[in-house]
């Protein structure tokens, strides 16, 4: 069934309204230790991640949430840990980077 | 409804053990990963997969399945037996309902409902009240779209309880206004827009993932634009003043005299506008030199005149480096 709904809606853009550690755990489904123990690792951006900063203000962008998603997608789908999963989404992002950078035919011979 | 035969997309036969299961998953599931894969519908078999695994990798779900018999011929309309989930229980569904959602009718029907009423949520305990998921989805704009901004029409597929206590599977389609100024990889959050809460709490938001419609003309890093400017020869050479269409119009640009191919004029401020407090990115244009064929009498004597004329070693750079070698 369609709904067509002629509304138009406006949306918050992330980075101008960070996330914070609990919209960060829903918006991917886990708890908030999942994004505790990688952002204390290292392995997944935030702003404010000081040691002595309370958890409750830390911040995420729209590149963090891509990136816990992935890192979830990769952890969940493999059964992997956490630190060759996120060695899976550095290699990621460092090839869709260098494609970005290619000129369209040249990507695309490459992909 | 169609039936779907989840040892089929597994590759594995009916008897397979968990091992076989789990190894036949993950093969797959590196073929196509849709961050990785280069199938074209790679998205859709990995959900096909998850689909598939998240039955046959739970033993209670996989009884159940295994229960409802074969596949019917001559694709009719697959219709479970009446009392076949009679006295079933689920421990849980190991998927959210946000992951479910793109599963297909056959497994909304079958295990859908009683993975809501056993606790769905990844295993996790369902309280008396519980804020609705939230959901994802990606949003190709033009780059145009980031420089003026638009609204798009965004169709969305998610699974309900409809009024019987049933799911269904229902597509709606959103109006969402593109404000200008976004770039790949940022979201716009629609509150309210995921899943409906449980027990009167609140719906989950809606995380709209933007990226571009890929556009030879143009490559884009942040907010800055590379473009491609095409000149002839002679406009490299002495220099000229042209006309350039832009993503925000035409503009009048000054090519300095004795420009390379690969070298880059920046317009500051021409890129992707800029959104609250971070600037407008920048224009590049990239030079490129097109020749012109050598295809009429009089095209080939300009040639021939500048090769009898010009002193001009396109190679010296590479005869210096080979001395230095060989030396």
């Amino acid at each position: 069934m369609s709904t067509m709904n002629m509304t138009i809606f406006s949306g918050v853009i992330v980075d101008d309204a960070t996330l914070t550690i609990q919209e960060l755990a829903c918006a991917c489904s886990v708890e908030t230790t999942w994004v505790v123990q990688r952002v204390s690792d290292g392995l997944l951006p935030c702003e404010n991640p000081a040691p002595a900063t309370a958890e409750t203000n830390w911040r995420f962008t729209s590149a963090a949430l891509i990136r816990a998603r992935r890192l979830l997608s990769i952890e969940r789908t493999f059964d992997a840990n956490a630190e060759v999963s996120a060695l899976v989404v550095d290699l990621m992002e460092e090839v869709s980077a260098l494609r970005s950078q290619l000129p369209k035919r040249a990507a695309q011979a490459a992909s | 409804m169609e039936f779907r035969d989840y040892y089929q997309i597994l590759g594995v036969s009916k008897t397979a053990d968990a091992d076989e299961i789990k190894k036949a998953f993950r093969k797959l599931a590196r073929k196509y990963h849709p961050d990785v894969s280069k199938e074209a519908d790679a998205g859709a078999r990995m959900t096909e997969l998850n689909e598939a695994n998240t039955v046959l990798s739970d033993p209670e779900k996989r009884a159940a399945y295994d229960a409802l018999g074969a596949r019917p011929q001559g694709g009719q309309d697959f219709r479970p037996p009446p009392d076949w989930n009679a006295g079933r229980e689920y421990s849980g569904g190991g998927m959210s309902d946000a992951e479910a959602a793109g599963f297909s009718d056959f497994f909304s029907n079958l295990f859908g409902e009683s993975a809501r009423r056993a606790g769905g949520t990844g295993g996790a305990h369902r309280a008396e009240q519980m804020r609705g998921e939230d959901h994802h989805a990606k949003v190709v704009i033009d780059l145009a779209d980031a420089y003026n901004g638009a609204t798009r029409a965004i169709t969305l597929r998610a699974a309900k309880l409809d009024a019987s206590g049933h799911v269904v599977n229902e597509e709606r389609t959103l109006n969402v206004n593109i404000p200008k100024g976004l770039k790949a990889g940022q979201h716009i959050r629609l509150n309210g827009q995921g899943s409906a809460g449980f027990g009167g709490a609140p719906s989950g938001d809606l995380f709209l993932e933007i990226s571009f419609t890929p556009d030879a003309r143009y490559r884009v890093d942040g907010r800055d634009v590379i473009e491609a400017m095409p000149l002839a020869p002679w406009e490299a050479a002495l220099g000229a003043s042209i006309e350039m269409p832009t993503p925000s119009g035409t503009v009048q640009v000054t090519v300095p005299p004795g420009s390379q191919a690969g070298r880059k004029l920046r317009l500051r401020g021409r890129g992707i506008p800029g959104q609250g407090s971070n600037e407008a990115g920048d224009l590049y244009l990239e030079i490129s030199i097109v020749l012109p064929p050598a295809n009429t009498d009089a095209a080939r004597k300009i040639y021939e005149d500048m090769a009898r004329d010009m002193a001009f070693n396109p190679r010296a750079a590479n005869a210096t480096s080979t001395q230095g070698a060989k030396a």
